[in-house]
């Protein structure tokens, strides 16, 4: 899944950082349990066509409508330096059906070490 | 954006940010200003222009009762007057005097004055608020005798509520203490009649219940001799003195005019006028009485405001962050509200414990059935607000 371009709002409520992304293709339920592999997915099925929000604590999270090409991801200010990169990769990862998560999971380890110790110390 | 999913009509209920859609006259006007030649006494082009900042100036005058119009400033928003009039207001206050504000203010209240309390130039005192509404009475109690200025909003832009003007006027000019009143949520939305007001300074911004655009908005002063200007420069008079003129508005209006937003400004006023504001404020209240109603049958919902003076409904959804709700609004029913603090900090820390709240806000071109429709798609959201953290 690609990125198509990204634009960024401004969020009053807490100060975080807000892009939203227009992706090439739409996303789905899929998406958003590969995306469980990595954080808490929160649902709500019956609402539209499905809202999901996807939450990595301290990292970012990610909200879309299954079947909309346009997600809004909400970074985490004190941290976006070390996982800006992280969400790009989740996305261009993306593939329909089983996927070999273990480079995408060695790259989330070495970076939650380095956002760890950025929050709360060595 | 193209988004795959098929998208419903769009519902704007974000009018307390800014009113769209404008008055077709008021599109007309900003076309036809930037299609003359800009008007002004001593241009060779003068003759063709329009006047479009006298027509702004009578204009907003009529509709407030600001007497005499060249007390009318106009300035690029209701923050750039608050912080002209605050910085005037207490030119002479390094002694550290006393402020008052409530916790119902807007951070373009908040901010300048808790910059002026950090610099030590002012003490500062928030009062609290109780249904929407600072009391005269503890108004009253703040006052210290070091006390120079309050504050306020007119109107609540979070929930809707109107502060009582006159009465809290009256208790600060016993005291011999100015009062800078914020129009920005009430003008063009409910009376507002500053012949009768005991105010001494009122803001209102273009863009909001004016039906203007943004980077338009200004103040009126009853005795601009209590204000230092703040800002200096060109006013097209009294050219060879090197000091600001004394007269108004130049006291406080220097560098060029924003001819197409007064030009948009004086037709969103002359638009309000010829409805009448009553009627505005009447349809308002009913729509956002029957809004509200419909949320109250909701258990899952939680409403902040039950009757509101002005057309804004603040809520939450049990069990859901207003982000969210705000999220679904718009993308599933195509429902443009606001969600997070309304850049109104302290008074979503009274009301929701900080957490913030989804906000909808109607303007005179706001339909019936855009008002049931709002109200049906947060009753939906809320009947499915049990989010189910685990797989998809």
């Amino acid at each position: 899944m690609r990125i198509l371009r990204s634009v960024r709002h401004k969020s009053c409520a807490d100060g975080s950082f807000m892009k939203e992304f227009l992706l090439d293709a739409p996303v789905t339920a899929g998406f958003f349990a590969y995306l469980e592999n990595f954080g808490e997915v929160e649902a709500l099925r019956n609402v539209g066509e499905g809202f999901y929000k996807f939450e990595k604590t301290d990292w970012f999270s990610i909200k879309g409508m299954n079947g909309d090409t346009t997600v809004e991801v909400r970074f985490k200010k004190e941290a976006m330096d070390l996982t800006a990169d992280f969400v790009y990769l989740l996305f261009s990862s993306y593939r329909e059906g089983a996927a070999d998560l273990s480079l995408l999971k060695q790259r989330e380890q070495a970076i939650e070490k380095r956002v760890k110790e950025r929050l709360y110390g060595p | 954006m193209s988004p795959t999913i098929d998208r419903p009509p769009l519902i704007y209920l974000n009018n307390a940010a800014t009113t769209w859609p404008k008055p077709p006259g008021v599109l007309a006007a900003i076309t036809q200003s930037l299609a003359l030649p800009v008007f002004g006494s001593g241009r060779t082009t003068g003759s063709q222009g329009e006047d479009y900042v006298t027509l702004a100036r009578e204009a907003i005058a009529g509709l407030l009762a600001a007497d005499p119009p060249e007390h009318v400033v106009f300035t690029s928003s209701a923050t750039d007057s608050l912080n002209i009039l605050i910085q005037g207001f207490l030119a002479g206050c390094d002694a550290g005097c006393h402020v008052l504000t409530t916790e119902l203010d807007h951070n373009s209240v908040l901010r300048p004055l808790h910059e002026l309390a950090r610099q030590g130039r002012i003490r500062l005192t928030v009062l609290p608020f109780e249904d929407g509404a600072v009391s005269p009475d503890t108004v009253e109690a703040a006052i210290t005798p070091d006390t120079r200025l309050m504050v306020t909003a007119h109107g609540s832009n979070v929930l809707g509520s109107v502060q009582e003007i006159a009465r809290i006027g009256k208790v600060l000019h016993d005291h011999d203490i100015s009062f800078i009143v914020d129009g920005a949520q009430t003008a063009g939305h409910i009376p507002v009649d500053l012949r009768a007001f005991p105010v001494d300074a009122c803001v209102f911004t273009g863009h909001k219940g004016l039906f203007g655009i943004p980077g338009t908005g200004g103040f009126y002063v009853r005795d601009p001799e209590t204000i230092a200007p703040t800002r200096y420069g060109g006013t097209g008079t009294d050219s060879f003195s090197l000091f600001q003129p004394r007269d108004m508005p130049e006291r406080f209006e220097s560098g060029t005019h924003n001819y197409p937003g007064l030009a948009a400004l004086a037709a969103g006023a002359e638009y309000i006028a010829g409805i009448g504001v009553e009627t505005i404020a009447e349809k308002a209240e009913r729509q956002t009485a029957f809004i509200i109603g419909e949320l109250k049958e909701e258990p899952n919902v939680t409403v902040y405001n039950e009757s509101p003076s002005l057309p804004i409904v603040s809520f939450n959804v049990r069990g859901m962050e207003n982000d969210d709700v705000g999220f679904i609004l718009a993308r599933a029913y195509g429902i443009v509200g606001r969600t997070g603090l309304h850049c109104a900090p302290l008074a979503h820390r009274a009301i929701d414990g900080g957490r913030g709240s989804v906000r909808l806000s109607l303007s005179w071109f706001t339909t019936d059935e855009e008002c049931r429709v709002a109200a049906r798609a947060i009753r939906e959201i809320a009947q499915h607000a049990d989010p189910s953290v685990g797989s998809p």
